[in-house]
């Protein structure tokens, strides 16, 4: 072996290369995350796994049944959207808020800043790629909603559906980032990510209708994003619905949440790498 | 030959307590510097300074010309880090960690060549988070040396490794070097210092009290001899003969322990007084102090000594 380190030159020729943009930096890194995320069968399992396996089993156990308040839609056609803002919402959290509380901790943050890689060419990627999780994971659920329970989207629509998860992931990836802050330690990751986020996914409409819910905690779940994405996708995904499939509403709302969560986020990465 | 590193006064104060207490040295393209010092020495604190990850409270700072706080991107394509504890991507390959990160450099070395250089061979295809972690350090050797830098910070590199796997990362270092590679390295290893260093500087309570190469370094080229022998059977430490200035002592019953500080004519006067009565010495030996030794004293000493520093 020594004799090998002996005879070290510098690099081979054919190792040697420009670089390419940092765009296409950042658009490597998230090829690499997304294979990272991938290979991570229990973390891919409990932020992708999780919302269609929840699908899956809402719309058995309902299959058939009907909401009257929503003028007698199928309970599935209902479901579907609540669940996919759910999966957007948890993707986003799980993968940006704990992976980077993890990886703050482990070093690997520290690691990446000794590159020459710009930062926001690191956290983009990491963006990019659970934003892509998101977008895999809308494909899923209209699939399996048309294929399994027949719950069908018009076709100007879809579109539609896709800018609204877009819009929604990023705007909860920013809120994600933001949140590192406030998590101490990785271990305090998934219960910081709950306690934020859960009791929202009750007051916002994804389980349930709130057709029965006071008035006051409706006006108190439309401020925060995971009710305006709820609602936005719900608008899109109604089958009574014959106008236009975007509730302007939410998704202004969801782009002023969106600003907020960039500037936090920006927030949290200036005091990561405050020297 | 230019300066890799120049400091200059560097302090570092956080609150009213003072980590870095005005330190200045520089280290020479090409050379291995090394910085040694007790836990809580504030090596790190010093390092990391140097490396970009904390600003300075006063003092001057040139890495490889640059002003490390303001880690402009044209220093880090040319500095290579080796962090005490930072882990890799854990799901990927140890080929795809080598890739990715080899295309944030301008200059990279090849992902075979890596492997070859830290002695992970074969193990292209081994997932990050399956290392052992003797593996993972090499690994991170690797990931210094990926961009072909002029520069390698090593903060204790070969801890968790195991002898042969350290002897190979020293050739690895040594190797660079005569590339022109400068290195700055912070290590616990006496023999580490010893065969690669040029320079040592001996860090205590944030200041540098000894700076010199390890064989000079706190006088220890001028020392004084140790000679140490089992006293022959029937041989009290007053049957030697007259040794002059030397001071003679018996550290374990059974054992003389002579300084001098004229080694050879002291020796020459105890092996011929021995030849002459036909005794054996057992565990005859002749020594200057050993790094360690030398460190031991300086640290002992501690800020009292605040040598001059060359």
């Amino acid at each position: 072996m020594s004799a090998v380190s002996e005879t070290i030159e510098a690099p081979r020729a054919a190792a040697r290369g420009g670089n390419g943009s940092d765009a296409a930096l950042a658009a490597r890194q998230v090829a690499y995350e997304q294979r990272a995320f991938w290979r991570n069968r229990t973390r891919a399992f409990f932020s992708f796994g999780m919302p269609v396996m929840l699908l899956l089993l809402f719309g058995a156990l309902n299959s058939g049944g009907r909401i009257q308040e929503l003028g007698n839609i199928p309970y599935v056609t209902f479901f579907l959207p609540g669940i996919l803002a759910y999966g957007i919402v948890i993707t986003q959290f799980m993968n940006l808020a704990g992976g980077l509380a993890i990886q703050r901790d482990n070093g690997l943050l520290k690691r990446m800043r000794g590159t020459p890689l710009p930062g926001w060419a690191y956290v983009g990627g990491r963006v990019g790629s659970t934003v892509a999780v998101s977008a895999i994971m809308t494909v899923v659920m209209l699939v399996l909603g048309d294929v399994a329970f027949g719950v069908h989207l018009r076709a100007e629509a879809i579109p539609a559906v896709f800018l609204i998860v877009l819009l929604g992931a990023a705007t909860f990836a920013a809120l994600g980032i933001a949140a590192v802050s406030i998590i101490p330690n990785a271990e305090a990751a998934p219960v910081v990510a709950n306690v934020l986020i859960l009791p929202l996914t009750f007051i916002s409409g994804i389980w349930y209708p709130m057709t029965n819910a006071p008035q006051w905690l409706l006006d108190v779940a439309k401020i925060f994003p995971v009710e305006r994405l709820a609602s936005a996708l719900h608008v899109a995904f109604d089958p009574l619905n014959h106008g236009s499939p975007f509730s302007g509403n939410d998704l202004l709302w969801l782009a002023i949440w969106l600003a907020i969560g960039t500037r936090l986020a920006i927030g949290f990465w200036r005091r990561e790498t405050a020297r | 030959m230019t300066e890799a590193i120049e400091v200059q006064g560097l302090r570092k104060a956080y609150g009213d307590v003072e980590a870095v207490a005005g330190v200045s040295f520089s280290v020479a393209a090409g050379e291995v510097f090394t910085l040694l010092g007790p836990n809580g020495a504030d090596k790190t604190t010093t390092t990391e300074i140097l490396e970009g990850y904390r600003a300075r409270t006063a003092g001057d700072v040139r890495v490889l010309g640059h002003d490390p706080e303001h880690a402009e991107r044209a220093l880090h394509e040319r500095v290579g880090i080796v962090l005490q504890e930072a882990a890799a991507q854990a799901e990927l390959t140890v080929a795809e960690v080598l890739t990715m990160y080899g295309r944030y450099y301008p200059r990279r070395r090849a992902v075979g060549e890596l492997l070859e250089l830290v002695g992970l061979e074969g193990k292209e295809n081994t997932r990050v988070k399956l290392m052992s972690g003797g593996q993972r350090r090499r690994l991170d050797l690797a990931l210094a040396l990926v961009g072909d830098p002029d520069l390698l910070f090593l903060d204790e590199p070969t801890t968790g490794f195991d002898p042969s796997a350290r002897r190979q990362a020293w050739s690895t270092i040594k190797a660079l070097c005569r590339l022109g590679k400068t290195v700055f390295l912070t290590t616990h290893f006496m023999d580490e210092a010893q065969a690669l260093a040029d320079r040592v500087a001996v860090m205590v309570d944030g200041r540098l009290i000894a700076i010199g190469t390890p064989a000079e370094i706190g006088g220890r080229d001028t020392a004084p001899t140790e000679i140490a022998f089992a006293l022959p059977a029937g041989i009290a430490l007053s049957d030697l003969p007259d040794l002059g200035d030397a001071r003679v002592s018996e550290p374990a019953a059974g054992r003389a322990l002579v300084v001098s500080g004229a080694g050879v004519r002291t020796s020459h006067a105890i092996t011929g007084w021995a030849l002459e009565r036909g005794h054996e010495l057992r565990g005859f030996s002749v020594s200057q102090p050993s790094l360690e030794d030398i460190y031991l004293r300086l640290t002992a000493d501690g800020a009292a000594t605040e040598e001059a520093i060359r």
